[in-house]
C-alpha cells in the first residue's frame, strides 16, 4: 500500500519503535470533535489523538476540569468518548477504524471552552455530598433544583434511533480458564495444556503479553517465545480483546469478547455485520486468575492535570504506539517500573528534567497548571519547582482481586508491600498466579505460573506450588493533599477527609457518601487510595479499614451482549396460517398467540347462537393419564369425586392448592378402563402437570399412574351451535352422534375427516350444543379447513376468544385468574356444590372445610339496571362514599340479550338475588346493578347445551 | 450458576430445575388443627445453613429430588429422589 | 473542631449544625468541618428499647419514638453500618398505588412522610416524584392495572390507566409499537411515584434520631435475646450485654434468624433480590418504568445511571454473590422494552436479601413473646414503607396499642388464615 500521508509527522509521532503495534503501511483517517485526523491501524483513539498533539479528551464530572491520559488503558478515566451512537467508549483501549467519528463527552458547549468549568471556582462549596445539605426548603423549588442537577449527569448520549445490533452468546467447557494473558497467564496456560487440559486463555488487550509488550528487548524476546508456544500448543484457545467479567457459583464464568472479528453469516441480520460483543459462558473445571497488577495513581495536589500520567501509561505510549508523551518530563519513581519509564523517555528524546526517587524520600507535592489547565510544572517535596509538561508517577500497584472476591476470598493488606494481596480463602477450583499473587523475577513468576497451571489441570491443591515472595515497596499515601482520588467522580482526598470527619468513616459509608470508586473504572484505580486516606483520617490501619466489596462485573459489559439475540418463544397452533390469512387479530396469551377475533365478535356470537361456529382451542392443556390408580389421583387433585366416572363420560372439576385457593379447572374424561384425559386451562397446563407429578412422586410413589402432557400433540377445536351435530356428523362416520348415544358430558374416540385417533367431548364453554374435538396436531389445519368447507351451507364460521368470552359470560362460567384471584378459595367462587367435604382427602381440603364458616366475598352474576351501560372490568362496587364491597370481574355487552352482563364479587350480605348494589365507574358515575339468581344470564337451565 | 448433581442426568445447571422449597411433612388431613395446617402451609425453618429442600428437574428427567444445600454457599452435599423409601 | 479519629464523639459546639445553602458557603469559605452526622457511644448496660437493624425501618422507628413519644433510652444496633443492608441496596422506588385499600392507605402515608422528609430531617433525601409507570402487556395485566387504579382513586391517590400514545410521550425511548413480543397495551400511571436517595433517607433518619438522643451502635452484632417467663429481658451482643424489656426486630434478610433467638416461628423465606446499574449517560428517561410481565423495572438517576431491578432469585438463599443469569435476563428484557440502549454497559450488580411472606405483605406488631416486636417480612417493598412503618411501630412500642393501620399485618394472621390480598400487586411490584 502506498501512503501519501504521514500521519502525525511533525507532532508527537516517534520513529518506528521495536515493540510498536502500529501498521505504518495502513494509515487511516478519523474525526475528533468534528475535525479530521490521521493515524495508523493499531492506534487507539487516544494514541491517534496524542500523536496529533491532542492531549485533552474530556471534562470531569463535577468541576469540568480538563482531563488527559492517566493510564493509557481500558481503565483510563479521562479518555471516555462517544463513537457514533455508542456512548462511553474507552478511548485509550478502542482501536481506531477508518472513518470513525469520535466526539468528546461531558463538554458544554465545547471541549476547549467549557462553561461549566466555572464550577471549579465554586468547587469549595460543592464538596462531596453537598446536595444532601441544601435544597430542602422551600420544598416546592426542589423539582427545579433537581432538573439542574440532572444536567450535570455525565457520560455520552444514547439515541432512540440506535438499532439493537448484533450480539451473540456462546457456551464453553474448558478444563482450565486462565484470566489474563500476560507472562504468568501464558505460562499457566501452557503448563495446563501440557498436562492435557483444554484451556481457554483470556486477555483483555488486543494482544497477549501483558507488560512484556512495552518492556525491553529481553522481555520482548521472552514474549515472542511465549506467544509462539501458545500458538503451537494444542488445546489452548486464545480470546483477546476479551475479559473475564465474573466468576459465579461452581465456576460459572462470564467472558466478554469485544468487537469479535467474526462476521454475521446468513440467517439473521445483514451478512457482514460485525458481532458487536459476544458473551461466552464457560463452565470451567478450574479458574486461574493471572490478572496482573494495576498501577496506582499518586494522590497530590493537581494530580489530575493533563500531562500527569502513570509510568505504565508513558511506557505504553512510547513503546506500543510510538507516541511521545511530552517534551520535558519529571519522573517520580518508587520502583523499577518508574526507572524504566525514565529510561524509555530519555531513549526517545524526551528531556527528563529530574527523576525524583521516592525510595529515598523524594516527593512531588503539587502539579502546576498552565492557563488551559494542563501541566506546566511541578513542585517537589523540598520546595524545588521544575518546569515540565509531563509528570510520570510510579508509586505502586493495586491487585485487581475482583474475581477472587467473587469466589469468596477477602483480600488482605500487606503493609510491607503497600498493597492488598489475595487472602487465601479460595475454593478448590480457583487458583491465582502472577503479579496479583506476589513478587519475583520474570522467571520466578513464570515458574509459579507453570506450577499453578499444571496443578489446576489436574485439580490439585493450590498450596502445592511454592508461594511467591512479597517485595517491600514504600507506602505512598497522603491524605490531606487536595489531590484527586476518583477521577471519574471528581472526588478529592479533601472530600474523603471531610466525609470521615462527618462520620461517614467506614469505607462503605464513605463510598456511598462521596461516590468514590463508584464510577466507570469500578474502583480499580481508586479503592486503595481511598482506603488509605480513610485510614489516615480515622487513625485506623489500612488492614482494619478494609476495602469495599468488589462486585461483578469485573469490566463493564454491554446490555446487548448480556441480552444476546432476543429469543422470546412464541407458540402457535397448527391452524395459525389460516388465522393469519383470515385477518385474525392476535391476542398475546402467555406464550401463545391466539385469534382474538376475525373482525366482528358480535357476529361471531350470532353465528354460534344461531348456526354453528368453530374455535381453535389448541392451547387448552391436555394430560394423558394412564394406569389403575388414576381415580385416586383425580380424587386428590380435584375437590369433587371421581371414583365412579364411567368409561365414555367426562366431568368438570376444580383444583385447589393446599391453602384452598383455586388453582385450575377443566374437564377430565375416561376414554377406557385405564385411560383418561385431563384438560386444564391454557395457562395452567404446565402447573397442573407439575402439580400432579409432585403428588405422584413425593406423596404417593406407590400409585400406578403415568402422566403424559399432550397439549401440543393434539390440535383442539370446539364446534358450537345448534348445527354442530350436523356439521360433525358430516365428517365423522364411526361415532353415533345422536343425543341418545352420545349425551352431554360424554367422550368418544373416532375418525374425523379421515383422521383416525381423534377424541370428541360433548362439552362447551359457550352454552350451545357443542363438541370439542382433539385431532393429531399435524392434521389440525386439515380438519379445521374441512369443517369450514363442509359446513358452508350451514353457515359455519370461525370465532375467536372474544366471542367465546362473551358467550361464557352469558353462561356465567368463571375464568380462573380473571374471576378469581390469588386469595379466592373454592367456596368464594360459588363452587359449594362441587366441593365434596366427605372425601377422605384432597388438596386444600382442610382450608375449604374451615372456609365454610368464614366471612368471604361471593362471586355473583350482576346486571346493571340500565342495560346500555357496560361497567368496565375492575369497576368497584361501593357502599357509601368510598367503602369497597365488591368489584366487577367480567363484563360485556351481550349481543344475544342486548344488554350488559357481569360477573363480580360482593360481600356476603349483598349476595342474595335481587340485591341492588352500586357500581362506581372509572368516570366516577355511580350506577345501580342487580345481583342475579344465577351466574348464567342466558339459558341458566342449560336446555340448549343438553339438546 | 450453581450446578445440581441430578442422580438421573448428572450435574446440570440450576436453571434446568424448579425450586420447590423446604421439604415438609404434610399433616394428616383428618386430624390437622388450623394451627398445624397453616404452619405446614406458611412457616419455614429458613436457616442460614444446611436445608433439605425439593427441586424438580423440569427441563431434564422431570423427577422430583430432595437436595441438601447450604443456603449461604450453595454447596450441595446430597441429592436423592424425593419419594420416601 | 472534632477530629474524626474515633475518640471524640460530641457535636462541635454541643448541638447539631443545621444544613443549608448558606452553611455550605460558610463552610466553603472558612474550610471548616461539619459536625458528625451521628455520634459514637459506649454501649450502656440497659436501654428502654433496643432496635435491631440500622436500616430505614429501625432508624425511623427510633426517630419517631423519640420525636413523637419522647422515649429517650433507645439503642439501634447493627452488625454492619448504617443503611448497609437492604436499605442501601434497594432501587429506592416510592409509590402508593397498591391493590388493597389497606395497602394504599398505608403506603400513601409513607409517601406523605417522604414528601416532607427533607425539610423535617433537614437533610435532602432527593425525593424525585417523576412519575411511575407499570406497563401492561396483556389484557389480564391491563385488568389488574384497572383494578388498582379504581381502588387507588377511591383512596384519593393519583393513579390511572393510560394508553400507548400517552406512554410514548412520557417515555419516548420505549418501544410501543405493536409488533413486539410483548406489546405495550397500556400502563398504570402514578404521577406522585418516583425515586429517592436511599442512603440520604437512612443517614437523615440516623442524624435526626441521634439529635434526639437515640444511640446508634454500628458494628454491634446481636448474639442472643434473653427471656424470662415469656418476656424479653435482655440482649447479648458482641460488645456486651444489654438489659431491656423491648427488642424490635427491624432486620431484613435476617427476620428468621433473629426471631429464632426467641423461638418465634416465621412464615418467611429469604430470597436474594438483585439489582444492577449501568454507566452514566445523559439523562433520557424521566419516569420509573416497571414491567411485571418482563420482570424488570428501570429508572435513571440524576447522575445518569440506569438502575435496574427484577424479581427475586428463584430459590431461597442467604448468598449475596449475585448471578450472571440475572443480568442476562434483565438485559434481554430491558432491550425488549428499549432496544435503543443495547450499547449501554452494565457497571455493577449487587444483591440484597428479601424476607418473603406468603401474602407479599409485611409482618408487624407483637409476637407470642412479650416485649419482642417485629417489623419484618418486607419482601421487595420495604424501603417505600420505611417512614410509615417507623411511625406506626413507634406508636405501638410507646402506647402498647397496635395502630389500626398495621393491624392487618399481624403475625397471627397466618395461623388464623387472614392473609392480606396484595399478592397480585406486589410481585415485581416496584
Amino acid at each position: 500500500m502506498t501512503a501519501t500521508v504521514h500521519p502525525g509527522v511533525g507532532t508527537r509521532r516517534l520513529s518506528e519503535q521495536p515493540g510498536e503495534v502500529l501498521d505504518r503501511r495502513a494509515p487511516l483517517s478519523f474525526s475528533w470533535d468534528g475535525r479530521s485526523y490521521q493515524a495508523y491501524r493499531g492506534d487507539t483513539i487516544v494514541s491517534g489523538l496524542l500523536a496529533n498533539g491532542v492531549s485533552v479528551f474530556s471534562r470531569s464530572f463535577k468541576y469540568h476540569r480538563p482531563r488527559g491520559v492517566l493510564s493509557a488503558s481500558f481503565l483510563d478515566p479521562g479518555c471516555t468518548v462517544q463513537v457514533g451512537d455508542e456512548p462511553n467508549v474507552r478511548g485509550a483501549h478502542r482501536r481506531l477504524e477508518p472513518g470513525m467519528a469520535v466526539a468528546p463527552q461531558n463538554v458544554w458547549p465545547s471541549l476547549r471552552y467549557d462553561a461549566k468549568s466555572a464550577n471549579q471556582l465554586v468547587g469549595r462549596f460543592l464538596g462531596a455530598g453537598f446536595y444532601y445539605k441544601t435544597f430542602m426548603k422551600p420544598e416546592r423549588l426542589w423539582p427545579a433544583y433537581e432538573q439542574v442537577l440532572k444536567r450535570f449527569a455525565t457520560g455520552g448520549r444514547v439515541s432512540p434511533e440506535t438499532p439493537h445490533g448484533f450480539y451473540d452468546k456462546r457456551y464453553a467447557h474448558p478444563d482450565v480458564l486462565v484470566a489474563g494473558g500476560g507472562p504468568a497467564g501464558m505460562a499457566a496456560a501452557l503448563a495446563a495444556a501440557e498436562a492435557g487440559a483444554e484451556v481457554l486463555l483470556v486477555e483483555e488487550e488486543y494482544d497477549l503479553g501483558g507488560h512484556l509488550r512495552w518492556g525491553d528487548g529481553a522481555e520482548r524476546a521472552v514474549l515472542a517465545e511465549l506467544v509462539a508456544a501458545v500458538a503451537a500448543a494444542p488445546g489452548i484457545e486464545v480470546l483477546t480483546n476479551s475479559v473475564v467479567t465474573g466468576r459465579y457459583d461452581d465456576n460459572w464464568i462470564a467472558v466478554l469478547q469485544r468487537r469479535h472479528p467474526d462476521r454475521v453469516g446468513g440467517g439473521f441480520g445483514p451478512a457482514g455485520s460485525p458481532v458487536i460483543e459476544r458473551l461466552v459462558k464457560a463452565r470451567a473445571g478450574a479458574l486461574v486468575v493471572a490478572a496482573g497488577l494495576v498501577e496506582r495513581p499518586y494522590v497530590f495536589e493537581g494530580n489530575d492535570r493533563p500531562g500527569v500520567m502513570l509510568s505504565s501509561a508513558a511506557r505504553r505510549l512510547v513503546n506500543l504506539w510510538a507516541v511521545k508523551p511530552g517534551e520535558r518530563a519529571v519522573v517520580l519513581s518508587a520502583n523499577a517500573a518508574g526507572d524504566a519509564a525514565a529510561a524509555d523517555l530519555e531513549r526517545v528524546g524526551v528531556e527528563v528534567a529530574r527523576v525524583v526517587d521516592a525510595r529515598s524520600g523524594g516527593d512531588v507535592v503539587r502539579a502546576l497548571g498552565a492557563r488551559n489547565g494542563t501541566l506546566s510544572g511541578v513542585e517537589l517535596g523540598d520546595g524545588t519547582k521544575l518546569d515540565c509538561d509531563l509528570l510520570v508517577t510510579a508509586v505502586g500497584w493495586t491487585a485487581p482481586t475482583s474475581l477472587l472476591n467473587m469466589a469468596g476470598d477477602k483480600p488482605v493488606y500487606e503493609p510491607r508491600a503497600a498493597r492488598f494481596l489475595p487472602g487465601g480463602r479460595l475454593p478448590g477450583n480457583v487458583y491465582v498466579t502472577g503479579g496479583i499473587a506476589g513478587d519475583g523475577t520474570l522467571e520466578e513468576l513464570m515458574a509459579h505460573a507453570r506450577a499453578i497451571g499444571e496443578t489446576a489441570a489436574r485439580g490439585g491443591e493450590a498450596g502445592s506450588a511454592p508461594a511467591l515472595r512479597i517485595d517491600p515497596h514504600p507506602a505512598l499515601f497522603k491524605g490531606a493533599t487536595h489531590g484527586m482520588v476518583d477521577y471519574s467522580e471528581d472526588v478529592s482526598s479533601k472530600d474523603l477527609v471531610a466525609a470521615a470527619a462527618e462520620g461517614y468513616d467506614s469505607i462503605e459509608l464513605m463510598k456511598r457518601y462521596t461516590t468514590v470508586t463508584m464510577g466507570p473504572s469500578q474502583g480499580k484505580l481508586e479503592t486503595v487510595n481511598a482506603v488509605a486516606i480513610l485510614s489516615e483520617a480515622t487513625g485506623r490501619s489500612i488492614a482494619e479499614t478494609g476495602t469495599t466489596v468488589w462486585r461483578p462485573p469485573y469490566a463493564p459489559i454491554s446490555l446487548g451482549a448480556l441480552g444476546g439475540r432476543i429469543l422470546e418463544p412464541v407458540r402457535h397452533s397448527p391452524m395459525q396460517p389460516w388465522h393469519e390469512a383470515h385477518g385474525a387479530r392476535p391476542l398475546v396469551a402467555g406464550q401463545w398467540i391466539r385469534p382474538d377475533h376475525y373482525g366482528d365478535p358480535d357476529a361471531e356470537v350470532a353465528t354460534v347462537r344461531n348456526k354453528v361456529g368453530i374455535i381453535d382451542v389448541t392451547p387448552l392443556g391436555k394430560l394423558d393419564l394412564r394406569g389403575p390408580d388414576v381415580p385416586k389421583l383425580l380424587n386428590l387433585l380435584y375437590v369433587n369425586k371421581w371414583s365412579k366416572l364411567a368409561v365414555g363420560s367426562v366431568r368438570y372439576g376444580v383444583m385447589c392448592a393446599e391453602d384452598g385457593v383455586v388453582l385450575d379447572d377443566g374437564v377430565t374424561g375416561r376414554l377406557a378402563e385405564d385411560r383418561w384425559v385431563m384438560s386444564t386451562t391454557s395457562s395452567g397446563a404446565a402447573t397442573v402437570w407439575e402439580w400432579a407429578e409432585s403428588w405422584l412422586q413425593t406423596e404417593h410413589p406407590d400409585w400406578q399412574v403415568h402422566v403424559t402432557p399432550v397439549t401440543t400433540a393434539y390440535a383442539s377445536i370446539n364446534i358450537a351451535g345448534p348445527a354442530s351435530r350436523e356439521l360433525l356428523g358430516r365428517l365423522c362416520g364411526d361415532v353415533d352422534l345422536s343425543g341418545e348415544a352420545f349425551g352431554y358430558m360424554q367422550v368418544r374416540a373416532g375418525t374425523i375427516a379421515g383422521v383416525p385417533g381423534c377424541w370428541m367431548w360433548r362439552i362447551g364453554f359457550t352454552g350451545e350444543l357443542s363438541y370439542e374435538i382433539h385431532v393429531p396436531a399435524s392434521y389440525g389445519l386439515h380438519v379445521w379447513e374441512t369443517l369450514l368447507d363442509s359446513g358452508a351451507d350451514l353457515g359455519v364460521g370461525a370465532f375467536g376468544i372474544e366471542a367465546q368470552r362473551i358467550m361464557r359470560l352469558e353462561k356465567g362460567h368463571f375464568i380462573v385468574a380473571q374471576d378469581t384471584d390469588g386469595l379466592t378459595k373454592a367456596l368464594g367462587a360459588g363452587l359449594d356444590w362441587l366441593v365434596k367435604a366427605d372425601k377422605d382427602d384432597f388438596a386444600g381440603k382442610p382450608e375449604l372445610a374451615w372456609q365454610a364458616g368464614e366471612h368471604y366475598q361471593r362471586l355473583v352474576g350482576l346486571q346493571p339496571l340500565d342495560g346500555d351501560i357496560v361497567p368496565p372490568e375492575a369497576s368497584q362496587i361501593v357502599a357509601g362514599e368510598t367503602r369497597i364491597v365488591g368489584r366487577i370481574t367480567s363484563s360485556r355487552r351481550s349481543p344475544t340479550l342486548g344488554r350488559s352482563i357481569c360477573l363480580g364479587f360482593v360481600e356476603p350480605d349483598l349476595a342474595a338475588a335481587g340485591t341492588i348494589v352500586t357500581v362506581l365507574l372509572p368516570d366516577r358515575r355511580r350506577i345501580p346493578a342487580r345481583v342475579m339468581e344465577h351466574h348464567a344470564h342466558y339459558d341458566p337451565e342449560g336446555v340448549r347445551l343438553r339438546g | 450458576m450453581m450446578r445440581i448433581p441430578c442422580p438421573y442426568c448428572g450435574p446440570r445447571n440450576a436453571s434446568e430445575f424448579a425450586y420447590r422449597g423446604e421439604s415438609k411433612a404434610r399433616p394428616p388431613v383428618a386430624t390437622a388443627t388450623p394451627e398445624a395446617w397453616r404452619a405446614y402451609l406458611y412457616d419455614h425453618d429458613n436457616p442460614e445453613g444446611w436445608v433439605r429442600e425439593g427441586w424438580y428437574h423440569r427441563a431434564g428427567c422431570r423427577r422430583f429430588l430432595r437436595v441438601e444445600r447450604h443456603t449461604q454457599t450453595n454447596e450441595i452435599r446430597s441429592v436423592e429422589p424425593a419419594a420416601r423409601p | 473542631m472534632a477530629r474524626a479519629n474515633g475518640k471524640l464523639n460530641g457535636f462541635a459546639g454541643g448541638k447539631p449544625a443545621r444544613y443549608s445553602a448558606l452553611g455550605l458557603v460558610r463552610h466553603g469559605v472558612v474550610h471548616g468541618e461539619w459536625p458528625r452526622v451521628w455520634r459514637q457511644h459506649e454501649l450502656k448496660s440497659s436501654y428502654d428499647v433496643v432496635i435491631v437493624g440500622a436500616g430505614v425501618h429501625g432508624l425511623a422507628t427510633a426517630y419517631y419514638l423519640a420525636l413523637n413519644h419522647g422515649v429517650r433510652r433507645i439503642a439501634v444496633v447493627d452488625r454492619g453500618y448504617v443503611g448497609g443492608g437492604n436499605s442501601g441496596r434497594n432501587t429506592a422506588i416510592v409509590r402508593s398505588n397498591y391493590l388493597t385499600p389497606e395497602g394504599v392507605r398505608f403506603y400513601d402515608r409513607s409517601v406523605d412522610l417522604y414528601e416532607h422528609l427533607s425539610a423535617d430531617l433537614n437533610f435532602n433525601v432527593m425525593f424525585s416524584q417523576r412519575g411511575h409507570l407499570t406497563l401492561a402487556h396483556s389484557d389480564a395485566s391491563l385488568r389488574t392495572m384497572a383494578w388498582r387504579a379504581e381502588v387507588n382513586k377511591l383512596e384519593g391517590i393519583d393513579s390511572s390507566v393510560i394508553g400507548p400514545e400517552e406512554i410514548r410521550k412520557i417515555v419516548p425511548y420505549l418501544d410501543t409499537s405493536e409488533h413486539t413480543r410483548y406489546p405495550v397495551l397500556g400502563a398504570l400511571y402514578h404521577p406522585p411515584g418516583g425515586t429517592i436517595r436511599h442512603d440520604a433517607v437512612n443517614w437523615g433518619y440516623a442524624r435526626g434520631a441521634d439529635a434526639r438522643g437515640v444511640e446508634i451502635h454500628q458494628q454491634t452484632e446481636v448474639l442472643g435475646i434473653e427471656t424470662a417467663g415469656g418476656k424479653v429481658t435482655g440482649v447479648r451482643t458482641d460488645r456486651g450485654h444489654i438489659s431491656t424489656p423491648v427488642v424490635v426486630n427491624c432486620t431484613a434478610g435476617h427476620a428468621t434468624l433473629l426471631s429464632d433467638m426467641v423461638g418465634v416461628r416465621m412464615p418467611v423465606i429469604t430470597h436474594p433480590l438483585q439489582a444492577a446499574v449501568t454507566e452514566p449517560v445523559k439523562v433520557f428517561l424521566d419516569a420509573v418504568v416497571v414491567s411485571g410481565t418482563l420482570h424488570v423495572y428501570v429508572s435513571q438517576t440524576d447522575r445518569g445511571e440506569l438502575v435496574f431491578g427484577a424479581s427475586t432469585d428463584p430459590y431461597a438463599s442467604y448468598s449475596m454473590r449475585g448471578s450472571l443469569e440475572f443480568t442476562e435476563e434483565l438485559a434481554g428484557h430491558v432491550l425488549e422494552l428499549m432496544p435503543a440502549i443495547s450499547k449501554m454497559r452494565l457497571l455493577r450488580q449487587w444483591a440484597g436479601l428479601c424476607d418473603m411472606t406468603p401474602d407479599f405483605s409485611p409482618i408487624m406488631g407483637v409476637t407470642p413473646v412479650e416485649g419482642f416486636l417485629v417489623d419484618v417480612g418486607w419482601g421487595t417493598y420495604g424501603f417505600k414503607a420505611g417512614p410509615v412503618a417507623g411511625e406506626t411501630m413507634a406508636e405501638l412500642i410507646a402506647t402498647g396499642r397496635t395502630p389500626e393501620m398495621i393491624a392487618p399485618f399481624d403475625l397471627a394472621r397466618f395461623a388464623e388464615g387472614r392473609l392480606v390480598g396484595e399478592k397480585g400487586a406486589a410481585s415485581v411490584g416496584h
